[in-house]
C-alpha cells in the first residue's frame, strides 16, 4: 500500500471495529483530496463519513463534542496550514478538557489529521509542518509516521488513544511511498522513538519526511566518511521519548537533530536543550540543528530552502571534525 | 406572565403543577441568595473571583425544567441556575468556588467554572463560544446514538459574535442536529452594549439565515422560556434539527468582581430592571396571586435559605485545598514521564523551601 492507502486501511478498521466512530471534514465523503477517505462512505454511510461547511474551527469544535459525548471522532483538517483557526479549540479547549474539568468530561476520543510537510511545489500554505505550535501544549499528543506501514500503525494508536492526538501525514509520502502493510489492525506505540539504524559517532534525529533524509545522510557518512550513525525516528512530537534520544547520544556524543520547519522555535531546540541538560558530559560538539530557514515556506526558493542531504552531511562533517 | 405575573394569554399556561412552580421560584430565589453571599465573600477577599447571575435567573430555571434531566448542558458561565434547578448541592458550588478538596474539579479553575457529570453539566470554560459546535458535535453523537437527548447551548449575546457560533450554526443546521442554541441577551458585555454588538436585528434573527428556525422569548418571563425551550425540544429530538432562542433579559449585576459597571451605565437603568422587571418578583407575584405562596412562607424561606448558604459557606470555607500532586494529574489520561519528573522536582523543592509556600493551607 501506499501511505494514502494506508490511511484508509487504518480508517476502514477503526469503522469497522467501533460503531461510534465517525469521519468528517472538507470533501472527506467523496473520498478526499488525497484520497484518504475513498470508498468509507459507501461502506459505512453517509451518517458516518460525511462532509462539514468549510470552517476549521468549527470542524475541530465539532469533533471535540462527539468526543466529549463518547463517541470516536476522526476529523480532517485538509492541510495542516489551515489547521490555525482550529488552534483555539485545539489548545484552549480540547488539550484542557480533562484537566480543567478534574476528569469528569474529557476529549480523547478526538483525532485530527492533516497532511503535512513540503511536496516540492506548495509553497506558504500547502507545504506547513506546524509540529511546534502544538509541541507546546501539554494535553495532546503529535504523531508524524514516516512510511505507509508506520502510518497506519500510529494512526491506530493515535484513534484509540485516550487522550486528543493530531496525526500529521507527510503529503509528498502520500503516493511515493509504498510498502507491504497488513489489511488487518496493528498498532504502533506513541512517545516511542524507533532506532533504525545502530551507529557509534553521530546520532541523528528527525521524524516524517525527513527521517528518509537522514537515513541518506548515514549512508554517505559511513561511504565518504567512515562515520557510523545511529539514526532515530522520533515519530511522536509530543510526549517525546527523551530516554531513546539520550541514551543514543550518551553514547555517540553528537546530536544532529533536523526539520522542514524554521530552525528558530522549531521542535529541534527542544531537543537540543533537553539533551544538552541530560547528557553534558557526553557531548563531543554542539548539537547541530538542520532546517528551514527562518522564512515562510517559498515556492519557487524550495530547492534552496529545504533541508537537504548536503545541508545535513555538511553540518554532520563540521560536528566530527569539531 | 405580564409584570405582575399574571397570564397574558390563558392559552399559553403551561399550568404547571404548584410543586413544580414552586420549585422554579424555591430554585431562583436560592441562586440569587447564594449570589449575593458568594459575590460578598470575594469583596471579603474568601474566594478570588465572582460573577452573579442577578435578573437572568428566569433564563436558567424555565430551560432547565423544561429539558430532561439527561439532556447535556453546555453553559458559558452565567448559567448556574440551570445546576441549581438540577439540584447541584451547595456545597459543591461552594466547593468549585473556593477551590477546596471537596471540589470535583480538583480546584483547577478560577471561581464559576462548575461541571457535573451526574447532571449532565459540562464542565465551564472561560472562553466565549468555544462551547457552541462542541455542543453540536456531542448532539451528532447523541442522534447517532438514538439517544433521544437534546443538547443546550448557552451563550450571551456577545458570544454570539465569535467565531465559533457561526460555525456552530451552521453545522447544526447542515448537519441536522437535536441542539437548542439559548441565547441570554442580557444587554451587555461587560461594558459593551448591544448597540455595539451588532446592528441587526439581535441574534435570534440570524438562526433563518443559517436555516434554524429561531423565537425571541420574554427571558424574564419565567412560563414563556419554559414553553419555547418545551416546544423547541420535541421539536429538535422529533425533527433533528437545530432551533434557536433569544430570551431577551437584562444583567442586573455587574459583569464579575473584576467590574464595576457605574462606569458604563446609570444606576437609574440597573433599578429599573431591577424593581419593574425581575424574574422572580413577577414569579413571585404569580405564586402570591394562585395562592401558592404568601408572605409568612416568604420570610421563612428567606431565613432557611439564607441559613443553608451560610452553612454551606462556612463548611466551605474551614476545608482545606487539594494536595498539590493534584496540580500534575489529567494532563493526559495517563501521567507522561517527563511530568512525574516535575511532580517529583516540586517535591524536593517543597521540601527544602516548603516554608514559603501555604502548605498550611493544603491537604497533605
Amino acid at each position: 500500500m501506499n501511505l494514502f492507502q494506508a490511511v484508509t486501511s487504518a480508517l476502514d478498521n477503526s469503522l469497522a471495529t467501533d460503531p461510534t466512530a465517525v469521519i468528517f471534514g472538507e470533501d472527506v465523503a467523496f473520498g478526499g483530496v488525497f484520497r484518504c477517505t475513498v470508498g468509507l462512505r459507501d461502506k459505512y454511510g453517509k451518517d458516518r463519513v460525511f462532509n462539514t461547511p468549510l470552517c476549521e474551527q468549527g470542524i475541530v469544535g465539532f469533533g471535540i463534542g462527539i468526543a466529549v459525548a463518547g463517541a470516536t471522532a476522526i476529523a480532517e483538517i485538509q492541510f495542516a496550514d489551515y489547521i490555525f483557526p482550529a488552534f483555539d479549540q485545539i489548545v484552549n479547549e480540547a488539550a484542557k478538557y480533562r484537566y480543567r474539568s478534574g476528569d469528569l468530561f474529557n476529549c480523547g476520543r478526538l483525532t485530527i489529521r492533516a497532511p503535512w510537510g513540503c511536496v516540492g511545489h506548495g509553497a506558504l500554505y500547502h507545504s506547513q509542518c506546524p509540529e511546534a505550535f502544538f509541541a507546546h501544549c501539554p494535553g495532546i499528543k503529535v504523531v508524524i509516521p514516516r512510511s505507509p506501514f508506520q502510518a497506519k500503525g500510529l494512526l491506530l494508536s493515535c484513534i484509540q488513544d485516550k487522550n486528543p492526538c493530531i496525526f500529521f501525514e507527510p503529503k509528498i509520502l502520500y503516493r511515493a511511498a509504498v510498502e507491504q502493510v497488513p489489511v488487518e489492525p496493528y498498532n504502533i506505540p506513541l512517545s516511542q522513538a524507533e532506532v533504525l539504524q545502530e551507529g557509534s559517532d553521530v546520532t541523528l534525529v528527525a521524524w516524517g519526511t525527513q527521517v528518509h533524509v537522514i537515513r541518506e545522510v548515514a549512508s554517505m557518512a559511513r561511504e565518504k566518511l567512515g562515520v557510523s550513525c545511529e539514526v532515530i525516528d522520533l515519530r511522536t512530537i509530543i510526549p517525546w521519548d527523551v530516554d531513546t534520544v539520550c541514551k543514543s547520544v550518551v553514547k555517540t556524543g553528537r546530536l544532529l537533530i533536523s526539520h522542514e520547519a524554521p530552525l528558530t522555535g522549531g521542535f529541534a531546540s527542544e531537543i537540543s536543550s533537553t539533551v544538552q541538560e541530560e547528557c553534558f558530559l557526553n557531548l563531543e560538539a554542539p548539537i547541530s540543528r538542520v532546517c528551514g530557514y527562518d522564512t515562510p515556506f517559498p515556492h519557487i526558493f524550495e530547492p534552496f530552502y529545504i533541508p537537504d542531504k548536503w545541508k545535513c552531511y555538511d553540518a554532520l562533517r563540521k560536528m566530527i571534525n569539531y | 406572565m405580564d409584570r405582575q405575573g399574571q397570564i397574558i394569554n390563558p392559552s399559553e399556561d403551561p399550568h404547571l403543577p404548584q410543586e413544580e412552580v414552586l420549585k422554579f421560584y424555591r430554585s431562583m430565589t436560592l441562586l440569587n441568595t447564594m449570589d449575593r453571599i458568594l459575590y460578598e465573600s470575594q469583596r471579603q477577599g474568601r474566594i478570588s473571583f465572582y460573577m452573579t447571575n442577578y435578573g437572568e435567573e428566569g433564563t436558567h430555571v424555565g430551560s432547565a425544567a423544561a429539558l430532561d434531566s439527561t439532556d447535556l448542558v453546555f453553559g458559558q458561565y452565567r448559567e448556574a441556575g440551570v445546576l441549581m434547578y438540577r439540584e447541584y448541592p451547595l456545597e459543591l458550588f461552594m466547593a468549585q468556588c473556593y477551590g477546596n478538596m471537596s471540589d470535583p474539579g480538583k480546584g483547577r479553575q478560577m471561581p464559576v467554572h462548575y461541571g457535573c457529570k451526574e447532571r449532565h453539566f459540562v464542565t465551564i470554560s472561560s472562553p466565549l463560544a468555544t462551547q457552541i459546535p462542541q455542543a453540536v458535535g456531542a448532539a451528532y453523537a447523541a442522534k447517532r446514538a438514538n439517544a433521544n437527548q437534546v443538547v443546550i447551548c448557552y451563550f450571551g449575546e456577545g458570544a454570539a459574535s465569535e467565531g465559533d457560533a457561526h460555525a456552530g450554526f451552521n453545522f447544526a443546521a447542515t448537519l441536522e442536529c437535536p441542539i437548542i442554541f439559548f441565547c441570554r441577551n442580557n444587554g451587555y458585555a461587560i461594558s459593551t452594549p448591544t448597540s455595539e454588538q451588532y446592528r441587526g436585528d439581535g441574534i435570534a434573527a440570524r438562526g433563518p439565515g443559517y436555516g434554524i428556525m429561531s423565537i425571541r422569548v420574554d427571558g424574564n418571563d419565567v412560563f414563556a422560556v419554559y414553553n419555547a425551550t418545551k416546544e423547541a425540544r420535541r421539536r429538535a429530538v422529533a425533527e433533528n434539527q437545530p432551533f434557536l432562542i433569544e430570551a431577551m433579559t437584562y444583567r442586573i449585576g455587574h459583569h464579575s468582581t473584576s467590574d464595576d459597571s457605574s462606569a458604563y451605565r446609570s444606576v437609574d437603568e440597573v433599578n429599573y430592571w431591577d424593581k419593574q422587571d425581575h424574574p422572580i418578583s413577577r414569579l413571585r407575584h404569580h405564586l402570591l396571586s394562585r395562592g401558592w405562596w404568601d408572605e409568612e412562607q416568604e420570610r421563612a424561606w428567606r431565613k432557611q435559605s439564607r441559613k443553608k448558604v451560610m452553612e454551606a459557606f462556612e463548611q466551605a470555607e474551614r476545608k482545606l485545598k487539594p494536595n498539590p500532586n493534584l496540580l500534575f494529574s489529567d494532563v493526559y489520561q495517563e501521567m507522561p514521564a517527563r511530568l512525574r519528573k516535575q511532580q517529583e522536582a516540586l517535591a524536593r523543592h517543597l521540601q527544602a523551601y516548603g516554608e514559603h509556600y501555604p502548605l498550611d493551607h493544603f491537604d497533605k
